[in-house]
């Protein structure tokens, strides 16, 4: 316990260090929510609807932070750190190597819930955001699209063969979701057609979830992102845990 | 005296390259075992294979009489290693390493007395890739000595740095040894195995050409200089010749 406190306390500082994930995980979302808050206020989602624009929204900009966070810090830390060799270096003390994995996931987990955070904070006070759903089920959904985005990018740290291959895949993961899967640029707002297609991303139907939750819309519209989720999770964890480069 | 470390039949290749063949050695309590040989000569590869970082494919090892494959968290609470290139994180300083490794063990040293003793007492806000390479040598052995260890590995101690500052790191290691510290070590400067190795290992593409003190070696050998007898059992002589 005290080498878990000790690692995530230094590997929080180095991550402030550097910066981007405080600019991608935490700043980015808000910055998305205010552009959104000042562009439609708290006019409804759509004409008739009894929900506002930002209620729609909540969920996708909450996802922010776990896209850049699941796709994007975490396969780069991972495979950076094996290529750093650090990883090895913890397998010859009495800790090993795993400790250091749980305590970047920590760290990326901090980052979502202060995202979270500070989104409703600001959404709340600025542009009068209710919660209109169980606040149970949005965070049980808002966990689960973190299990599963997180163990995409474990997966893609854990295998791919160097930081260079890990930053590559990772830019083909991230920036797509960001953009296209609602998490920024309104779902709603995407014709038909586009709205289709983007439905093969993992995080657009990730964003369904905590949209449903957020409105608190039927949960059987949610039936099959939430397998998608469970799928995605159970599937990318267990090629993590079974190809594991450790070095 | 109790044997810390022992290496039996060990063998390990990576396709069809040998790198270690059947090499057995002790390396007994209090004393410095030095592994030589030229870079590929399977130093590091022993090394590996001995700490349970890499698997052999045929031999028994055992450190402070434990396995090191299976009794992994227990041994290394007293084992301490130094690797040969720096595994840290880019923008770590040297206090946040120090504490980090320190934090991995249930008792550690006092890492600041550790880095007055090796001279850096003034680095600890400084970032570790800013240090000088001779100041980074030094933290790297400061690493391997935090967890208070019975043994510790020393992969290429001195490469980096400067004649005062090896020597200042010789007159340290020789007081850990008084204390009963046990040193595993591998170097390329024969002086420095001169005055701190009492027993040496001669590797040659993965095959042991000769175990011993370091005036046993210059006895078997032709010469009356280590350096020279060491070049003599890794068969560099011509190339060493040449050089001259």
């Amino acid at each position: 316990m005290k080498a878990y406190k000790t690692i995530i306390k230094t590997e929080l500082k180095l991550s402030l260090r550097g910066m981007d994930m405080l600019i991608f995980a935490v700043i980015m979302p808000l910055a998305v929510l205010i552009i959104l808050g000042i562009i439609y206020g708290n006019k409804p989602a759509f004409d008739g609807s009894d929900y506002t624009f930002i209620q729609q929204s909540f969920g996708a900009l909450a996802s922010i932070s776990i896209c850049a966070g699941g796709v994007m810090g975490l396969p780069l830390v991972v495979s950076d750190y094996r290529s750093k060799q650090i990883l090895k270096r913890f397998k010859v003390t009495p800790i090993g190597p795993f400790t250091i994995l749980i305590a970047e996931v920590t760290i990326y987990f901090l980052y979502s819930l202060i995202s979270l955070l500070t989104l409703f904070a600001v959404a709340r006070v600025f542009f009068g955001f209710e919660m209109q759903g169980s606040l149970l089920q949005f965070i049980l959904g808002w966990i689960l699209v973190m299990v599963s985005m997180f163990s995409i990018g474990m997966m893609v740290g854990g295998i791919a063969k160097n930081t260079k291959v890990a930053g590559i895949i990772a830019s083909i993961l991230y920036f797509p979701m960001l953009i296209f899967s609602g998490a920024t640029l309104p779902y709603e707002v995407m014709p038909i057609t586009m709205q289709k297609f983007v439905d093969i991303l993992p995080l657009t139907q990730g964003i369904k979830i905590l949209k449903s939750a957020t409105l608190d819309l039927p949960m059987n519209n949610v039936v099959l992102p939430i397998i998608v989720m469970v799928a995605i999770a159970i599937i990318c964890s267990f090629v993590a845990i079974r190809f594991f480069r450790w070095e | 005296m109790e044997d810390i470390i022992t290496v039996e039949h060990l063998s390990k290749s990576y396709g069809n390259l040998k790198a270690v063949e059947d090499f057995s050695f002790s390396v007994k309590k209090g004393t410095v075992f030095g592994l030589l040989g030229a870079n590929g000569a399977g130093k590091s590869t022993t090394i590996e294979c001995v700490l349970g970082t890499k698997k052999a494919d045929w031999g028994v090892v055992s450190v402070l009489g434990m396995d090191p494959n299976v009794n992994r968290k227990e041994l290394f609470e007293q084992v301490g290693v130094q690797f040969q290139e720096a595994h840290y994180q880019e923008n770590i300083k040297v206090n946040e390493l120090c504490e980090v490794t320190a934090s991995l063990y249930k008792s550690s040293a006092d890492y600041k007395q550790l880095l007055t003793n090796f001279g850096i007492p003034d680095k600890g806000g400084t970032l570790v890739r800013e240090l000088s390479g001779g100041q980074k040598q030094r933290l790297f052995i400061v690493l391997a000595l935090i967890p208070n260890p019975k043994v510790v590995f020393l992969d290429e101690l001195t490469t980096g740095l400067d004649a005062r500052a090896r020597r200042d790191v010789w007159q340290i290691l020789i007081r850990l040894k008084a204390d009963g510290l046990t040193i595993l070590l591998t170097s390329h400067f024969m002086d420095e195995v001169e005055i701190l190795c009492d027993v040496i290992c001669i590797l040659k593409m993965g095959k042991l050409v000769f175990y011993g003190t370091v005036t046993e070696a210059i006895n078997q050998s032709p010469h009356d200089k280590f350096e020279d007898a060491y070049l003599w059992f890794t068969d560099e002589r011509s190339a060493y010749n040449e050089s001259l």
